[in-house]
């Protein structure tokens, strides 16, 4: 379960999540919709220590993080999707990526069912967009297979095209564990148990 | 190679002076590219002018107070490259605290000289070495660093690779970020800080930089960049060397051109197999 208790998230002197209680529960699909600003990608980071909260606690199965090494524990409990269609020049395997997930052969696995199995010895420097969205989900179904018991994705279908965005939802919605996925997509939406939608660093509960 | 060139060569390497120089350059191939590399990954392309400042700061303190300078130049080096550590977790990374380092370093070095009245040219001599000059405890200073650095990043290559690779993804794969961050700058300043005292701020970049960048061109994994970048060092101080001695030719600027000249070749090679970004 993640649990999202009175979260605040500044930089410097903008208020990016204001308060936000949310929980996600064990095996729940939660949705996280909002303008561009909202606070979403905040939240979602928030809940791995990528920002730092200012005040408010963050517990994933039932454990609040407080020290570096206990944000360093936190991080192998939540898989994570980040938000990138890009990556810097510095040379990285597609493989050794997935491997950096934890649970090597359920990578792969995955990486072949989102159709970028073969492609495992190219730099990931050299993938698409669309592509590389595919391979950090499957580094985080890498990272599930490892034992984390919640994922957060942060607009995991974005550059993806329909096919793809069809692929990567049903993939989201067979996994057992607590997902937090920011995203707008029909194809992700439609399979949510619960749509949030975020508006000013607040969250509040929309119709499905 | 002709018999009077072989010849000449033969009776140059007769000389001690000659044959550390060889020996030393061997070592510096050995890691110094390497400490390019993540010079490079780390883009802290400012780290051997903020280190050569704060070597110069850390020799001007030692000569006022009467502690070996060398070492404290050292021991100022890695421990100004272990303090910026925790600033690469910033967005802004790491290019614009060395900026920061190389200007309060420079200040602060001319103000010790001027309050001590240490003779600034003694400080700047012991700062601008010269490989001809390299002695057998500079010898086994450079086997020291080379050792740390290969055992180093032999042993956390996965970590490396994934840190330079992208910070938060390290983060999120079990891998304690700011340890190695902190590790590879300290590696990188005390490399640079012992180098730039026997080769001079010139051959610093041709052994450390260029070989990184001739690598960085060619490789597809941290690994094969490593390995690219110890091959181009090795190759790239093996011919300048033998090239400035047969041509009696000032070593430094040789070895600059020739690694130069190895780094233009990759990058052709590489605007040859990639489509250039636009036209």
């Amino acid at each position: 379960m993640l649990r999202f208790e009175s979260v605040v998230v500044r930089y410097g002197s903008t208020l990016a999540v204001d308060g936000v209680d949310a929980t996600v529960a064990t095996g729940e699909l939660v949705v996280l919709t909002g303008s561009n600003g909202s606070g979403k990608s905040s939240l979602g980071r928030a809940a791995l220590g990528l920002v730092r909260a200012q005040s408010g606690s963050i517990q994933v199965a039932g454990s609040v993080a407080r020290s570096p090494a206990e944000w360093r524990a936190r991080r192998q409990l939540v898989a994570y999707v980040p938000q990138r269609t890009s990556v810097g020049g510095f040379p990285l395997r597609l493989d050794d990526l997935l491997r950096s997930g934890g649970d090597h052969p359920a990578a792969r696995a995955a990486a072949d069912r989102l159709g970028i199995g073969a492609l495992l010895g190219r730099p990931v420097s050299t993938l698409s967009g669309g592509q590389l969205q595919r391979a950090y989900l499957s580094r985080a179904v890498g990272a599930l297979g490892a034992g984390a018991t919640a994922l957060v994705a942060d607009e995991p279908t974005s550059a993806l095209d329909f096919d793809g965005q069809e692929q990567v939802a049903a993939l989201l919605a067979e996994l057992t564990v607590a997902r937090l996925v920011i995203s707008h997509d029909r194809a992700v939406v439609e399979r949510a148990d619960r749509v949030l939608e975020m508006a000013g660093g607040r969250v509040r509960e929309r119709a499905v | 190679m002709s018999a009077a060139v072989a010849a000449d060569l033969g009776r140059l390497f007769a000389l001690d002076a000659v044959r550390r120089a060889a020996a030393g350059l061997l070592l510096g191939g050995l890691f110094l590219p390497i400490v390019g590399v993540l010079v490079v990954g780390l883009d802290v392309l400012t780290a051997r002018l903020a280190m050569m400042h704060v070597a110069l700061a850390g020799i001007a303190i030692g000569l006022w107070i009467g502690v070996d300078p060398t070492m404290l130049g050292l021991l100022c080096c890695g421990v100004v490259g272990a303090a910026v550590a925790p600033l690469a977790d910033r967005a802004t990374g790491l290019s614009g605290p060395m900026g920061l380092v190389m200007t309060l370093a420079m200040a602060f070095a001319l103000l010790v000289l001027s309050i001590s009245g240490v003779n600034a040219n003694g400080a700047f001599s012991l700062l601008w070495g010269s490989i001809l000059a390299t002695r057998t405890t500079d010898l086994v200073l450079l086997a020291l660093l080379a050792t740390a650095v290969l055992g180093w990043t032999a042993r956390r290559h996965r970590d490396v690779a994934l840190v330079l690779f992208d910070r938060e993804i390290a983060a999120c794969s079990g891998v304690h970020v700011r340890a190695i961050t902190m590790t590879a700058l300290v590696l990188v300043s005390l490399s640079i800080g012992a180098s730039v005292r026997l080769t001079g701020a010139l051959l610093v970049d041709a052994l450390t930089i260029l070989p990184a960048l001739t690598a960085r061109a060619l490789a597809a994994t941290l690994r094969s960049m490593f390995v690219l970048a110890v091959v181009a060092g090795l190759v790239g101080n093996g011919l300048g060397f033998l090239l400035a001695l047969e041509l009696d030719q000032p070593l430094g600027p040789i070895l600059v051109l020739v690694s130069g000249a190895l780094t233009l070749l990759s990058y052709l090679k590489k605007g040859i197999t990639h489509a250039p970004a636009f036209h």
